[in-house]
């Protein structure tokens, strides 16, 4: 805005254009801003004498405003302002801190004379006279309501594709899960199907002998409670999904916990494949279910390579919290996808490549970030798979785990 | 000519087991492998007329099998894949298979292809015919 020059066009404001003059001439004096001024349409740019009272009004005042010259010039500006502004000072504030600054920019709801309201913009600069004493004030408006109607409706539907993202996820993780779940199913069923079918056929060709029906019951047996565990699971996935389980957070040492877990697989392993590097590690977490995913990391690792390659179990305490880190050296999980493996960690992922993985690893991830912690896994072609959890001393409070 | 191959590579072993009594009962030649790996090792010196291939496995899963059996010298046999797996067909091409059965299945239909792939001339029927 060309204030300077306004500065000089004040002492001559209202003096009708003169016909007999060329805008050519025109453009050569003072008067050529005021006509400028008049003219402009989009802004309201009038001046205001120091106590805040209008001295001159242009087109785009009288537009955006709704009051002619006659009506306004006179008038203190606080009449633009709302009634809540005015009770608090705010067109006088308005006025000192420009004078105080040389020039303020301001937003906020001004009235029109009808009574509505509009989003204005406001510059609101200081004029000085030649001795340097303040004279009064070039005040410029637009009225951003539109504008500011547009980033509204922007805000919206940013928040609107944000909601839409978040249920498309929440889509694909359901179709994720059900995936998953139909899989993890599917084989028991299968199982069990082909056990019983054989019996059957068995009987069709009056084979169906003792040591074959034995047989065949202790397979059914088997593929029966593989199918109750994976509806455990299920369950156990459901209800941690939906919040609904209820976590118990204690003073426990993690590395306790691992060597519980270990022993326990001592048992089971006919080699003692499962090594150990534990460390004192002591956070606020729920016991059961730190034991539940060190079980399934080391269960995982067994399962993904081939004995006698050691499987390793870490805990050390760190100074957020505590680490664990199952190792296995197989030839890094097989499945068919190197991209594939920890996909299930991650929210691109392709439900195509992760029932393999089963429902353990979904469970551990669950029961991970329940507690504020992380889960990471690396892979390279025999050179083995790496889980890596951390977890925070403290899980978090708004978190939906009880305490 | 002897007994028709069959290898079963499965990780599930109440499958595995079963499979591998059935066809055998049926006069197939069965050997089972429980992944990837150890179907490579079952079949040295022992080529088989036709593999029945779950594609999820630990250790060696349907691909690295089938990558690794392309780099031998000998003529693949043809596989039948049988899995609950999602995306069974275009593992199917991918891996060049005959034949999908998507678990679970009847047991009659999973003899019917076998015997289907490996030809006629063998099984119960053909030892009590031809």
């Amino acid at each position: 805005m060309a204030i300077t020059e306004v500065r000089h066009v004040d002492r001559q404001r209202h003096a009708a254009p003169r016909a007999t003059r060329t805008l050519a001439e025109l453009s050569h004096g003072p008067e050529a801003f005021r006509l400028l001024v008049e003219a402009v349409t989009d802004y309201a740019i009038f001046l205001v004498g120091p106590d805040g009272h209008i001295l001159t009004w242009n087109l785009g005042a009288e537009r955006i405003k709704g009051y002619k010259a006659s009506e306004i010039i006179g008038k203190h500006i606080s009449v633009f302002y709302t009634a809540e502004d005015r009770r608090n000072g705010r067109p006088e504030r308005n006025l000192r801190a420009a004078e105080k600054r040389g020039n303020i920019e301001d937003q906020g709801w001004r009235v029109r004379k009808d009574g509505t309201r509009f989003w204005a913009d406001v510059q609101l600069s200081t004029l000085h006279d030649d001795q340097g004493k303040l004279f009064g004030y070039a005040k410029v408006t637009r009225d951003m309501t539109e504008v500011r109607a547009a980033e509204d409706r922007e805000r919206q539907l940013v928040i609107e594709r944000q909601a839409r993202a978040f249920a498309e996820d929440a889509v694909r993780s359901r179709d994720r899960f059900l995936a998953i779940a139909s899989h993890e199913l599917k084989t028991p069923v299968a199982s069990l199907q082909v056990a019983v079918e054989s019996l059957l056929l068995n009987r069709e060709h009056g084979t169906l002998d003792v040591p074959r029906t034995e047989r065949g019951i202790e397979r059914m047996d088997r593929a029966v409670k593989r199918l109750a565990m994976v509806l455990d699971e299920l369950l156990d996935v459901a209800s941690l999904e939906r919040g609904a389980t209820t976590f118990t957070f204690s003073n426990v040492d993690v590395s306790r916990i691992a060597a519980e877990v270990i022993d326990r697989f001592a048992g089971v392993e006919a080699q003692d494949r499962v090594a150990a590097n534990l460390q004192p590690a002591i956070i606020r977490a729920d016991a059961a279910r730190i034991e539940q995913v060190i079980t399934n990391l080391v269960d995982n690792a067994l399962k993904y390579s081939t004995s006698p390659a050691p499987v390793t179990v870490r805990v050390a305490a760190q100074p957020s919290g505590a680490l664990i880190e199952v190792s296995d050296e197989g030839i890094g999980l097989g499945l068919g996808t190197a991209s594939g493996l920890f996909e299930p960690f991650s929210r691109a992922s392709n439900a195509a490549d992760i029932p393999g993985m089963g429902l353990g690893l979904f469970i551990t991830r669950e029961i991970v970030e329940r507690h504020g912690g992380q889960i990471s896994g690396t892979a390279a072609p025999d050179r083995g798979t790496t889980f890596r959890v951390t977890l925070p001393k403290q899980p978090p409070r708004n978190g939906h785990g009880g305490s | 000519m002897g007994a028709r191959r069959v290898l079963v590579v499965d990780d599930d072993p109440t499958l595995r087991e079963t499979l591998g009594e059935v066809l055998t009962d049926d006069g197939f030649d069965v050997r089972v492998a429980w992944n990837g790996r150890d179907a490579l090792e079952k079949l040295e010196g022992w080529n088989a007329d036709v593999v029945i291939l779950d594609v999820m496995m630990p250790v060696m899963d349907a691909f690295g099998f089938q990558s690794a059996l392309d780099e031998r010298a000998e003529p693949s046999p043809p596989v039948i894949l049988l899995s609950a797996a999602p995306g069974l067909a275009s593992a199917a091409s991918e891996l060049g298979a005959v034949s999908v059965i998507s678990k679970p299945f009847h047991l009659q239909d999973l003899i019917a292809e076998v015997r289907r792939v490996v030809g006629p001339m063998n099984g119960r029927a053909a030892t009590s015919g031809v």
